[in-house]
């Protein structure tokens, strides 16, 4: 089987961008990862990661307008390929398996 | 301001495919959170430009700072072998900047040292001294460093701002007992018990709190505590006083040695309730006692301003023109301007000229570097060309050159350091101070030239780095490389700048020896050839009237010899210190002549035998007469005071009287005798007004002697001495002696200057020797070539001259007005100054100018004498 690697923090971009869907740029995917993943994102962070997933082909990415709000620099939307969903997917089977294989006396905890 | 900062700095490593967008939301984000404070925003921006350094979104470098370390040793190689084979040019680089680090170093510890002054006391950024000034129409005039017994401890009662004070005596000298001999102190003070809670000297035995606090008692350092009573615990001895004490003082503490650098120094203190009997103690009628606060560190002193005000009137009288003053302690070493310091003050100005010095000597020495190797370059021009055909990046080629002077600036530096090591010794005698017994061991002098040698490899490597990587190889390897012209256009000015500062170096220590010699040359107004001056012993008031007809005996039988010309009494000895001699702030006038006037008059006690003893001039009226029963109530004044009231007809002042005060019932003085001025101190200061006063025993005895039997007349008076005053130490002093030692400090400087000029200008001609060797052996064929077309050696030499004498005459030209600004400002100092010394100054162009000559005559007679058919042989 061909595996799609995946990293933690680029599962959640990828998600994210996903969620985000026509509206994916840099400040909005910060925003909502901030907002739904409760964890404070660095700019340099979450853009090699958006880098690193156009190189493997999980993103494609396209121009807007350019835009006064952010001194004449146009904004660049990002969408999830079929490769990127294909590695979103294996992920979350990988994931479900290894929760179905869990036998269920490990997980049997009582919180006190 | 930080934002643009990151936003080039992000515009300079990002990728260029990624700058639109991610600067773009860069942007967006730093917009809408605006409105919170701005500043935490932009760094919340640089912040986040920061994490935007990584690999995938960096663009990418040339592989300059890659080098595989295979080319750094290959680099390192080179390097060395190019040093090895130009030994000349290596050799006057490194002793040139050698040379110039280790003087700009040392020159910095003593500007170090010098800035340093009472900053090592824990609280010393809130210790003030607490002065007195006089202010007239809302001017200060006067400004004295003392201030009166009380006024300190009122500050702390009336001042929640003050923390704790301390009042100080500084004795002038005292007489101890030391076995059966007497030892002369000059640095014992009277302190009260709070004094270490300002100044913490550690205190080695006794408590800190209260071993001053009994009248009586003795705090000794270190060294004195060893010299009084060698190996044994000194903690509970005695030491008798005499002279004005006469009784014996116990040993209740034991303190550290002082450092140098501190404005108040001493090695005895006496508590001050053993000062019970001076009219001045707890009175506000003198100010003689420097009085220490400590204030709460977050006030400073500027808001005290009003109330020292109201606290003066309050203590001093609505009337009085004095106020209460603070003064920073750190500052009074180098800033002060009051009279009365207890120590000779430091000169802020010679600091900072100390301070240009170092930094022309650096100069100097790193132009040296960047000329040789600028001029060198042609030798590496097809080393140059052919790495740059096998591959290498220009930013490897400015590597390597970088790298190359590191390794002479790394020389350099050790050989620095060894040199700053050895000098070290006459380095302190040359300044005349005990910075540190060591410098390689010297943390701050270590640090500095780590970083100079850095700033120094930065400095002069990358200018001549950046020339030879910027060869183009096709020409270069073709053969057709000359060094071009805008290179040599910069030579030639940073040669220039050479020759201006040493200049203004060679005029600047000319100006300086010939100020001082002037100062000790000039006529004061009085005989100080052959006359001694001497202090008297002092007595407890109980013996004093016996005292003062032992004291008429001695110079009755001194008078006897035939070397002693005459013997007068003053109260103070001419060639003291600006601060020795009495003065009085009250109202002044010319009673029916003039207006009371404020401020200072100085006042000396002389007897009848003083004008005479000095050969001071009495222009107008008649000298003190002991048997005239109406001489009590006379004075005579000098110019300067008549100068001050404005009257120019001296001879109408005869006869009138000078009152004090604001009462109509105070003593009147009768003139009876205008003096010519003479200079009592240095002569920074211009004569004081200042009234003599008859006092038929005062504390100083001033003695002509015979110039050609001085000898006799010294011996005679020791043995007298030791006849009617055993109990004292004998100590006199040739008043011209004394007036030298007041200019000790400006010859000093000169002495200063002088060496860092002499530095300065023999760094300076390493440099052009080597500079005018490589371009005279580079024109060796056109010189043949002129040779065999007639021209003589002689006409050779014109020619590269010429060149040179431009250079030299733009130096001068830029050099003349820095040294008539700069030097005009140092000789404000004083009262009597030179006029500007243009002949001096040119003279000291001159020779510069006949240095730089010699050097570049020799290295081209060198080449000029060549036999043509021996250097045409090759083209």
């Amino acid at each position: 089987m061909k595996t799609y690697p995946l990293g933690e923090f680029e599962e959640i971009v990828l998600l994210t961008v996903g969620v985000l869907y026509d509206e994916a740029y840099g400040v909005s995917i910060k925003d909502a990862i901030e907002e739904r993943a409760h964890r404070k994102v660095s700019v340099g962070a979450l853009q090699s990661a958006l880098k690193r997933m156009e190189k493997k082909g999980y993103l494609k990415s396209r121009n807007g307008e350019a835009n006064a709000q952010r001194g004449g620099k146009p904004k660049r939307f990002y969408t999830i390929t079929a490769f990127g969903k294909r590695a979103l997917q294996q992920s979350k089977e990988i994931r479900t398996e290894l929760w179905e294989a869990i036998p269920q006396i490990a997980l049997d905890f009582t919180y006190r | 301001m930080i934002k643009r900062l990151a936003d080039r700095l992000f515009r300079w490593f990002c990728h260029p495919d990624y700058y639109d967008e991610i600067v773009g939301d860069l942007e967006e984000m730093y917009r809408r959170s605006i409105p919170t404070d701005a500043r935490f925003v932009q760094w919340r921006y640089l912040l986040q430009v920061l994490s935007l350094f990584r690999p995938g979104l960096i663009r990418s470098f040339p592989p300059t700072l890659i080098t595989p370390p295979i080319m750094i040793r290959n680099y390192i190689k080179i390097g060395t072998r190019n040093l090895l084979k130009q030994k000349l040019f290596t050799t006057i680089n490194i002793t040139g900047l050698a040379l110039g680090l280790s003087s700009f170093l040392l020159i910095n510890e003593y500007v170090r040292f010098e800035e340093s002054y009472d900053s090592f006391f824990e609280d010393a950024e809130q210790l003030y001294r607490l002065s007195t000034v006089q202010v007239s129409n809302g001017e200060i005039g006067v400004k004295d460093a003392m201030t009166f017994h009380p006024a300190a401890k009122a500050l702390k009662e009336e001042l929640p701002e003050v923390q704790a004070y301390t009042v100080t005596y500084k004795f002038d000298q005292l007489i101890f007992r030391k076995g059966e001999s007497v030892i002369q102190e000059k640095n014992v003070i009277a302190a009260d018990t709070h004094f270490f809670k300002l100044f913490d000297y550690d205190v080695l035995q006794g408590s800190a709190d209260n071993m001053l606090s009994e009248p009586n008692s003795l705090v000794l350092t270190e060294s004195k505590a060893r010299f009084y009573f060698g190996e044994e615990n000194p903690l509970g001895k005695t030491i008798q006083l005499l002279g004005g004490f006469n009784r014996p003082f116990q040993v209740t503490g034991v303190i550290e040695d002082l450092p140098e650098n501190t404005h108040y120094p001493f090695d005895m203190l006496i508590s001050d309730e053993s000062l019970k009997d001076r009219d001045d103690y707890d009175s506000w009628n003198a100010f003689n006692y420097y009085s220490y606060i400590k204030l709460d560190p977050s006030t400073a002193p500027s808001r005290l301003t009003d109330k020292l005000e109201k606290l003066s009137k309050k203590y001093l009288g609505e009337q009085s023109s004095l106020r209460f003053h603070l003064y920073s302690v750190r500052d009074i070493h180098l800033h002060s301007d009051f009279t009365f310091e207890a120590e000779i003050p430091g000169s802020e100005r010679a600091v900072s000229m100390m301070r240009i010095i170092a930094l022309f000597i650096l100069i100097i020495a790193w132009v040296n570097y960047i000329n040789l190797s600028t001029a060198r370059a042609v030798d590496r021009a097809k080393e140059v060309g052919l790495r740059k055909v096998i591959g290498a990046y220009k930013g490897q080629l400015i590597g390597q050159f970088l790298l190359e002077a590191l390794l002479v600036n790394l020389l350099a530096a050790l050989l620095a350091l060894l040199i700053a090591e050895l000098v070290l010794p006459f380095y302190h005698q040359l300044i005349g101070k005990e910075i540190s017994a060591h410098v390689w061991n010297h943390l701050s002098f270590l640090k500095s030239l780590l970083m100079f040698f850095i700033l120094g490899t930065a400095v002069s490597g990358f200018y001549p780095a950046l020339v030879l990587s910027g060869f183009k190889p096709v020409a270069v390897l073709k053969g057709k490389y000359r060094n071009s012209s805008s290179g040599a256009m910069l030579r030639k000015s940073l040669v220039v700048l050479q020759f201006t500062a040493s200049m203004i170096l060679i005029a600047g220590t000319f100006i300086v020896y010939r100020q001082v010699q002037y100062m000790q040359g000039k006529d004061l107004g009085i005989a100080t050839d052959y006359v001694i001056g001497l202090p008297l012993p002092s007595v407890e008031a109980a013996q004093q009237e016996a005292h003062a007809s032992k004291v008429e005996s001695f110079k009755e039988a001194l008078r006897q010899h035939s070397a002693i010309k005459t013997v007068g009494g003053t109260s103070n000895l001419p060639g003291g210190d600006g601060a020795d001699i009495n003065s009085t702030s009250g109202k002044l006038r010319l009673v029916g002549l003039t207006d009371r006037i404020e401020g200072t008059t100085y006042v000396q006690y002389n007897d009848e035998h003083f004008l005479k003893a000095v050969d001071m001039q009495l222009l107008a009226g008649r000298n003190f007469d002991r048997n005239r029963i109406a001489d009590s109530l006379v004075v005579m004044v000098n110019e300067a005071f008549l100068k001050k009231f404005n009257i120019a007809d001296i001879e109408s002042v005869l006869h009138e009287e000078i009152q004090f005060g604001e009462d109509e019932n105070n003593d009147k003085y009768q003139i009876i005798g205008i003096v010519k001025d003479f200079n009592r101190t240095s002569l920074k200061s211009s004569v004081e007004p200042t009234l003599y006063f008859p006092d038929y025993q005062p504390g100083h005895v001033v003695i002509a002697l015979q110039p050609d039997s001085y000898q006799d007349g010294l011996t005679y008076l020791a043995e007298t001495w030791q006849q009617y005053f055993p109990e004292a130490p004998l100590d006199y002093t040739f008043l011209d002696d004394r007036f030298a030692a007041l200019y000790e400090q400006d010859r000093r400087f000169g002495e200063v200057f002088g060496t860092f000029s002499a530095l300065a200008i023999f760094i300076a001609t390493l440099g052009l020797f080597g500079l005018s060797s490589f371009l005279s052996i580079q024109r060796t064929v056109e010189v043949g070539v002129r040779k065999v077309l007639g021209a003589s050696v002689s006409n050779i030499i014109g020619i590269f001259y010429k060149d040179f004498l431009w250079l030299l005459g733009i130096a001068g030209f830029i050099s003349m007005p820095a040294i008539y600004f700069g030097m005009n400002v140092w000789l404000e100092n004083y009262a009597y100054r030179i006029a500007f010394p243009w002949w001096l100054s040119m003279a000291a162009l001159g020779i510069v100018v006949v240095f730089a000559l010699l050097t570049v005559g020799y290295q081209i007679y060198k080449v000029a004498i060549l036999d043509p058919a021996r250097t045409l042989k090759y083209e």
